[in-house]
């Protein structure tokens, strides 16, 4: 046996004192992050805002109360409803109901609203936004925009109606999932699936997804904070930064892989054979089949409305 | 140190990574039943690779291992009923818990190889209350593992092995990168364990806490063999082994 690390004599340079790059003050050239370092800050306020989320479904509001399997049947069935109306009165009334359930959850109206609201004008805002305009859907023009052969062109009231009706149906239908993801933590929400009938390899797979995806989130985000710590050069750092993608990508993949097998030889180790066995403890309170009564009242209230009100 | 029967019997073995990359090369040794055996020296010796080797994880490229009386070799894991038999006795501890618990919650975790073995529902539920509560973590319960701290993931961890109560127990490096605090937690648990009878194999770097968790020391040396056995005491008084063996530098002060 013989000792494998020599000390060896430091060189001279490392020695000796250095100054600095410049004086420790502040210089009046500011320069922002690139694109990187948003996107890793935006991964790390992911998962704060995740273990927020857990904490919230954990809260003893009225749909956490529920069984996560009939909330998750309801969802279903009211998501049904909502895309059955036709008109924009009965999705507004729906949408109001979603609020009303948000604030006995306890959940906060602002964070509620944000977080339905943030999306819909992206995807569906932008996707209708050309059903609006005379060209595709002709009528009444309300505001005119350009003139063809005469004829104003513009935003049309039957366009506006239908862009109305879609994006009020996406708010309510995206409310109806927000309030289910808010309300059940994502164990229990996966448990209710795994009950309802979803494979369990499925819903082991996705389980250990969502459980590495954090670890290797934190994995990149240190080996970029490193990387930070030892930036000193000034200018824009966006072709670094994609070196710094392609290097760490391939130095996650391999560590993803290490990862897995590891896992896979721990699972291994108590008794693994390729099918998972799991917990499971759901049982129907009297509160549940209340839930359910109300919930089917509804779905017939919202399409029986639409109804009344004709086509 | 006690002399029960041998559980565990290795001869000879050899392993390397990707076949370049020698980790055992000629390792023999016997394990006896409620036998305490810390695994000592320095990075990359080996250590972890018998530890896995141990556990039915990996097979020797050459050489026997045998447990229980029966020849352990992949081909002989795949039958179930060895398979259940073994995996029920012996129980692994992960150097890295994270890699160890990935079930969506801690209830999940260590209920998994309760689960695994056949147990029913409740016996494992109810088993999983004890643990959970012996380990005073059942305030976890319910919690995600990336809501756990180095120190909880630990415990959930090995939450998840006792819960089997199984003959054997092994540990890669227990007290690493733990706060003192729940180093001597974990120190006292093994001391336990080790009085109840249990057969334990740790790898360790701590040799501070050798005299209380283990009864026999085997020492690898960097050529990837068992240079020295012996108890805890003749270890840690051969002050040259242990500088041989590079578990303590020349300017270490050796006060054990």
């Amino acid at each position: 046996m013989s000792s494998a690390v020599q000390t060896r004599r430091a060189p001279d340079w490392l020695l000796r004192g250095e100054a600095g790059l410049g004086p420790c003050g502040c210089g009046g050239t500011r320069r922002k992050g690139s694109f990187l370092e948003k996107t890793l800050s935006g991964g790390a306020g992911l998962l704060r805002q995740v273990m927020f989320s857990e904490d919230v479904a954990g809260r003893p509001g009225l749909l956490q109360r529920l069984d996560p399997r009939l909330k998750a049947v309801s969802l279903v069935v009211l998501l049904v409803a909502v895309g059955l109306v036709h008109h924009v009165s009965v999705l507004v009334g729906a949408y109001a109901c979603t609020l009303v359930l948000a604030a006995a959850s306890k959940l906060s109206i602002g964070f509620f609203v944000k977080r339905v609201w943030l999306f819909v004008p992206v995807f569906t805002g932008i996707v209708v936004l050309p059903a609006t305009l005379s060209i595709v859907t002709p009528g009444e023009v309300v505001l005119p925009l350009w003139h063809w052969h005469g004829a104003p062109q513009g935003f049309t009231a039957q366009g506006l109606t239908t862009a109305a009706l879609v994006v009020s149906r996406v708010a309510t239908s995206v409310s109806l999932v927000v309030l289910l993801t808010l309300t059940t933590p994502w164990t229990r929400l996966l448990a209710a699936l795994r009950a309802l009938g979803v494979p369990r390899i499925f819903i082991l797979i996705i389980g250990m997804a969502y459980r590495y995806v954090f670890l290797l989130l934190g994995t990149v985000t240190e080996m970029y904070e490193a990387r930070k710590a030892r930036t000193v050069s000034g200018g824009r750092h966006d072709r670094a930064a994609r070196r710094f993608v392609t290097a760490s990508a391939g130095a996650l993949f391999g560590r993803a892989g290490h990862l897995s097998e590891e896992v896979h030889m721990a699972m291994v180790a108590r008794g693994y054979r390729g099918n998972a066995r799991t917990l499971h403890t759901f049982r129907l309170a009297p509160a549940d089949a209340l839930a359910a009564a109300v919930v089917l009242a509804a779905a017939v209230a919202i399409y029986g409305g639409d109804l009344l009100l004709g086509r | 140190m006690t002399a029960g029967e041998v559980v565990f019997a290795c001869r000879d073995l050899r392993y390397s990574y990707l076949g370049r990359f020698p980790a055992l090369d000629g390792v023999s040794l016997d394990i006896r039943r409620g036998e305490k055996v810390a695994l000592l020296g320095p990075n990359g010796c080996g250590k972890s690779t018998l530890l896995k080797l141990l556990d039915g994880l990996i097979f020797p490229d050459s050489g026997t291992f045998t447990a229980f009386g029966q020849e352990v070799t992949e081909d002989n894991l795949e039958d179930e009923q060895f398979s259940a038999g073994f995996r029920s006795r012996v129980g692994f501890v992960f150097q890295n818990s994270d890699t160890q618990v990935f079930s969506p919650t801690v209830r999940e975790e260590v209920a998994f190889g309760c689960l695994q073995l056949g147990m029913s529902v409740m016996e494992t539920a109810a088993r999983v209350d004890d643990v959970l509560a012996m380990l005073d973590i059942s305030d976890l319960a319910d919690r995600a593992p990336f809501q756990l701290s180095g120190g909880q993931k630990k415990r959930v961890a090995i939450a998840s092995v006792l819960v089997m109560n199984p003959q054997v127990l092994l540990f890669d490096e227990p007290t690493a990168a733990l706060d003192p605090r729940t180093q001597a937690w974990l120190i006292e648990l093994i001391g336990q364990l080790g009085a109840a009878g249990k057969t334990i194999v740790l790898a360790t770097h701590d040799l501070d806490a050798l005299d209380a968790i283990a009864d026999r020391c085997l020492v690898f040396a960097e050529n990837h063999t068992i240079a020295h056995a012996g108890a805890p005491g003749e270890i840690l008084a051969d002050r040259d082994l242990l500088l041989r063996a590079n578990l303590i530098h020349e300017r270490s002060r050796v006060t054990f």
